[in-house]
């Protein structure tokens, strides 16, 4: 288990893994990635959820659905990082021979699904939070989605399930960076209050901080023993670009990586972190 | 073991032969989107913990089954067809598909089945659809002994896999020891011309047969009650005698078997004459029953037989 310091320096090698992968690729969702990192590596790196990277098909491992698939460049260092597969298959991220894909694909060690498509990871977090319940299996089944992903209407089916089924080993999370691909999601369709919105589906909700380590732990804390019945929503409130003053909450950034002199610029902000 | 009745529609005798396999298999799992059956009350009743009701969202329903199924289970999911192909069509494509999970998609309603109700419950592009996915097989099953095998070779072969229910209970055709793992049955040997069919249209291409008989064709007829994947050498073997091949089916001809008959010749280098049988490509507000569906469209077996005759007159 790492310490908060070393917790925020490996936050800050994944956000310079995004930022290369994405300028050697030309491509990728570097700024939806930014604002889930801390997120991310608080799950895998402060040991929140339970793997086994020598065995990512590990019977009793908790299950992480990445809904938003677009954030594959996000979750790719972190998966190498933790030994899923090779830090070195990050430089080839979305090139020819790659398993890394700009939305996530087959066959990733330490991936469960094919992601890319919003509003599909809630409803497989819930098939699968049922068939564990089933079979008596206790685990974790964390979704992490976007906010604009919350625009499907299929989100809202698998909330209502959730909620009247009371699959409380449900954590999902919403990375609230308050914007979609154009726009800001308040000016271009309406989001909020998101907490009432799933608290009146029948969830237990909870709104923090996406990029304080101690708020994602103070989340998660008594998660494994939760007295609740309710599945639990953590909606964290994010910067979408974090950790690049020039990309972050800014437009037209959704799927752009720096280029001529904001390349530099980048890497320096990010290596001050 | 419990004795399946034959008498029923096809897709009660399905859930009547799969109520059978899911009490030894408790990870066989139905998953319906507010679509009840008679023979689904046992599921809800005797067998409930292997029952997920999900509402009207069949989407959900997809990917609540992909959960199920990445654990471990084995999936049937259940709603009207239309809606359980079409509504989450890319549900379907992501979450069964994509990732190659043993779900089997249960739609009932097949073609025109629900005449009365409208366009929005007619189920006339899902083969087309579903043909388009790869990975996905599709069954549409002429009888109910056809039927009840079919959730058996559908537990069995563990792959997405779509089953199209007419709701009609049809006169039997074959025999309770068939095996339908071929993908189609050369029902009736004839000369000259043969009809492939699928569905509801299988037993009017026997009656159409029969009536023709009496004019003097001998046509044969093909029950391709898979429409995809065809298995290429059979199907070839299956019309190698026959000069003229007629597709018939209640569904637009457009990526119906209509389209996927000439695939399989065209791979195999293999010229035949071919028409093609099926709905008109426009949606029907018609009402009044299914064969005064038929009737308008040309589906019935007068006029079945009335086309037939003057295309094989032509093909002369």
């Amino acid at each position: 288990m790492l310490t908060i310091p070393a917790l925020k320096e490996k936050a800050r090698w994944v956000r310079r893994q995004i930022l290369e992968m994405g300028l050697a690729a030309k491509s990728g969702h570097v700024t939806s990635s930014f604002s889930c990192t801390e997120l991310l590596v608080a799950l895998y790196h402060g040991g929140i959820l339970r793997v086994n990277p020598q065995n990512p098909v590990w019977p009793e491992r908790d299950i992480f659905l990445m809904s938003k698939g677009q954030s594959g460049i996000g979750l790719y260092p972190v998966l190498a990082d933790m030994g899923f597969f090779p830090v070195a298959d990050l430089k080839n991220f979305a090139g020819a021979g790659s398993h890394l894909g700009v939305h996530i694909g087959k066959d990733i060690p330490g991936s469960e699904i094919v992601s890319g498509s919003l509003g599909h990871g809630l409803g497989i977090a819930c098939g699968w939070a049922l068939a564990d319940r089933m079979d008596f299996t206790n685990r974790l089944i964390v979704v992490l989605l976007g906010d604009g992903e919350c625009y499907e209407g299929s989100v809202w089916e698998a909330a209502l399930f959730a909620g009247h089924h009371r699959l409380n080993n449900i954590v999902a999370i919403i990375d609230r960076n308050q914007m979609g691909v154009l726009d800001f999601t308040e000016c271009s369709l309406q989001l909020n209050p998101l907490d009432e919105k799933f608290r009146a589906f029948g969830w237990d909700v909870q709104t923090i901080d996406g990029h304080s380590f101690e708020a994602i732990f103070a989340a998660f804390q008594d998660v494994r023993s939760r007295r609740n019945a309710k599945p639990l929503m953590i909606i964290a409130n994010t910067v979408k670009g974090k950790g690049v003053s020039f990309m972050e909450n800014a437009r037209f950034w959704h799927y752009r990586v720096p280029e001529g002199d904001q390349i530099e610029a980048a890497r320096k902000e990010l290596a001050q972190g | 073991m419990a004795k399946l009745s034959f008498k029923r529609g096809a897709r009660d005798s399905f859930f009547e032969a799969l109520f059978i396999i899911a009490k030894n298999d408790r990870q066989v799992v139905v998953v319906t989107a507010d679509c009840g059956a008679p023979s689904l009350d046992q599921f809800r009743t005797h067998l409930s913990h292997q029952y997920v009701g999900v509402g009207i969202a069949e989407q959900n329903m997809i990917t609540v089954a992909a959960g199920l199924a990445l654990a471990g289970k084995i999936p049937y999911v259940y709603a009207i067809a239309p809606f359980a192909s079409l509504r989450c069509y890319e549900m379907i494509k992501v979450d069964i598909c994509s990732m190659h999970l043993p779900i089997t998609v249960l739609g009932v309603g097949a073609g025109l089945s629900y005449d009365i109700m409208g366009p929005t419950h007619h189920t006339t592009e899902d083969i087309s659809i579903m043909r388009a996915l790869p990975d996905m097989t599709i069954y549409t099953p002429s009888d109910s002994i056809m039927a009840a095998a079919l959730a058996n070779l559908t537990y069995q072969q563990r792959r997405p896999q779509y089953v199209r229910f007419d709701r009609e209970v049809f006169l039997s055709i074959y025999p309770e020891t068939a095996d339908f793992s071929a993908g189609l049955t050369h029902l009736r040997q004839g000369k000259g011309t043969c009809l492939v069919a699928t569905g509801i249209m299988v037993h009017s291409a026997l009656r159409v047969a029969d009536e023709l008989k009496k004019k003097g064709l001998d046509l044969g007829v093909i029950d391709l009650y898979r429409a995809a994947p065809i298995t290429g050498e059979l199907l070839i073997k299956a019309v190698a005698d026959y000069d003229l091949i007629i597709s018939l089916e209640e569904h637009f001809v457009v990526g119906g078997i209509a389209d996927a008959l000439p695939r399989v010749l065209a791979e195999a280098g293999i010229c035949k004459r071919l028409h093609n049988i099926g709905l008109p490509h426009k949606y029907l507000f018609e009402y009044g029953g299914r064969r005064r569906l038929h009737e308008l469209t040309g589906l019935d077996d007068e006029s079945l037989a009335q086309k037939i005759a003057k295309i094989i007159g032509q093909a002369k």
